[in-house]
């Protein structure tokens, strides 16, 4: 065993060293059971690890460590996702108490403006306030509906939540600087949590270039739901860009600038990146703004068989950078649709907004499916195909068969 | 004659067993070495069986893993895991030889 250690720790020189290098397996394989009665535990005995043992084992789809789905009935039925029922999908470990230190002493600099600075947590509560509804995201949401091999955690919908955010406006920050300094074409967002490991930055680091105008909107947050913002979800500051998939929303936020190029880091250079099968490359688009979209999460294939008579079909939608104007429903696989009704608070255009429709089912089976528009787009019908399985908005995948008895 | 020929058959079927368990023995021996020496991914990876504790990719006792899937994962890479195959980080043999022992052992 002693030996075996001394091999790891050689291993781990060349690895910084940059010519042996790290391994990755996410859980391409993982079978995920879709019924949450058993949901994915089978023995009862595989829990959560540690760094989220704090939530709702009964909700999450676990593909691996590093990838937990909310199961499509946990979503959430008062529009706001709680904290214990969010998705996690981390590209780096989580950062440990330990590691982050006294939160209120968290630093970011502001760079790519006229008076370059370094904040900490306490100064930017100072700077400015606001709360905010965002759609947290993964770009491969929907990923586990792709029939072509693809890599990652097989997500169908459940990598995205609606959150409540509390911190500073980022315009409040950089008006703090003087403005944005020269012809900055991209806010480009740095993560720390790769310091820990020691990876070399340029492999590692999640540094994302976005249009420049996303910081009108954008926000740093420390607060989640209500509760300052967790380790596992990027504690104790993140970067927040509202409508961007979740890539853009750096966790343990160290850095913003403003920039005339975007990162040359893996993460934004080559990963990311949608590409036809078989393709891929830096020309292709990156992961940004998301697609309208919606789904159903309630009844379900999870829920069992419906009774029959009354049946309330309830789900979420969402219009990506604009505000989602109306959802339709189809219990016959699309032949015919029938418009939903919005329910709840209206959030702003960043969040999703829960639909209803109230129908009669008589036993049979049927396929539900939902369809959003946001005025200019609508979903399509059909996956856009893609090397890596991202940004799926096609409503039949999407759909649910239920049986009513 | 006809005992002969089927001791004769028995003989070669035995033989393959022995070759193929020894095959498969040899890919354990060689694939944990690939792995915690290397390749790396003892460095990024808890997998119990090799007693490496790297945490940075998934923790591997927690999935289970189709040969094919870890060979597709370590020939393309993701994320921040490096591309073994297409940037010539490994060879074809050694990417189906780390590719069995991971999927033997992670899981497990």
């Amino acid at each position: 065993m002693k030996k075996r250690r001394q091999k790891l720790n050689l291993n781990r020189r060349n690895f910084l060293s940059g010519t042996a290098t790290l391994a990755g397996l996410a859980a391409t394989a993982s079978v995920v059971p879709i019924n949450i009665s058993n949901a994915n535990h089978k023995d009862g005995s595989k829990g959560l690890p540690d760094f989220i043992s704090w939530k709702d084992r009964n909700a999450l789809i676990v593909h691996s460590d590093k990838g937990i789905e909310t199961h499509r009935s946990a979503i959430g039925e008062s529009l706001i996702t709680p904290n214990r029922n969010v998705y996690i999908r981390n590209n780096m470990p989580t950062m440990s108490d330990k590691q982050i230190g006294d939160r209120n002493n968290w630093k970011v600099s502001i760079q790519g403006v006229k008076n370059p600075k370094t904040f900490t947590l306490a100064q930017l509560k100072k700077m400015g306030h606001t709360t905010m509804a965002t759609i947290l995201q993964c770009s491969g949401n929907g990923r586990g509906f792709f029939e072509h091999k693809v890599r990652g955690s097989q997500w169908k919908t459940g990598a995205a939540a609606c959150v409540l955010w509390t911190g500073v406006p980022l315009m409040k920050v950089v008006d703090a600087c003087g403005g944005i300094d020269g012809s900055a074409v991209f806010m480009t967002s740095a993560g720390v949590d790769h310091e820990p490991t020691g990876l070399d930055p340029k492999k590692a680091m999640v540094e994302r270039s976005v249009p420049k105008k996303v910081y009108k909107d954008a926000m740093l947050a420390w607060e989640m739901n209500g509760v300052p913002l967790p380790n596992a979800h990027g504690g104790p500051l993140r970067m927040v860009t509202p409508g961007y998939f979740g890539i853009n929303n750096v966790k343990h936020l160290g850095k913003v600038a403003f920039t005339t190029k975007e990162s040359s880091v893996k993460y934004m250079k080559s990963s990311y990146r949608i590409s036809p099968i078989g393709k891929k490359g830096s020309q292709y688009p990156s992961c940004w703004e998301m697609p309208v979209k919606s789904w159903i999460t309630r009844p379900t294939d999870e829920t069992g068989t419906v009774k029959a008579g009354k049946v309330q079909i309830v789900g979420v939608a969402m219009g990506g950078t604009r505000k989602v104007r109306s959802v339709k429903v189809s219990v016959d696989g699309g032949k015919s649709w029938k418009r939903a009704r919005f329910v709840g608070p209206d959030l702003g255009k960043y969040a999703w907004r829960q639909f209803v429709l109230e129908t009669t089912l008589t036993s049979g089976t049927y396929n539900i499916a939902s369809l959003a528009s946001n005025g200019s787009d609508k979903q399509p019908e059909l996956r856009m195909e893609n090397r890596r399985g991202y940004a799926h908005n096609g409503w039949k995948d999407h759909s649910v068969n239920i049986t009513v008895v | 004659m006809k005992i002969s020929k089927f001791l004769l058959i028995l003989f070669f079927i035995f033989s393959a067993n022995i070759q193929k368990s020894f095959s498969d023995d040899d890919k354990m021996i060689k694939g944990l070495e690939i792995f915690n020496e290397i390749a790396g991914c003892a460095g990024c990876h808890i997998l119990k069986a090799a007693g490496s504790e790297g945490n940075v990719g998934p923790n591997l006792d927690t999935v289970s893993l189709t040969e094919d899937s870890v060979k597709e994962m370590v020939t393309y890479g993701l994320g921040v895991m490096p591309a073994y195959g297409e940037e010539n980080i490994l060879t074809k043999e050694q990417i189906d030889i780390v590719s069995f022992y991971v999927a033997n052992t992670a899981g497990k």
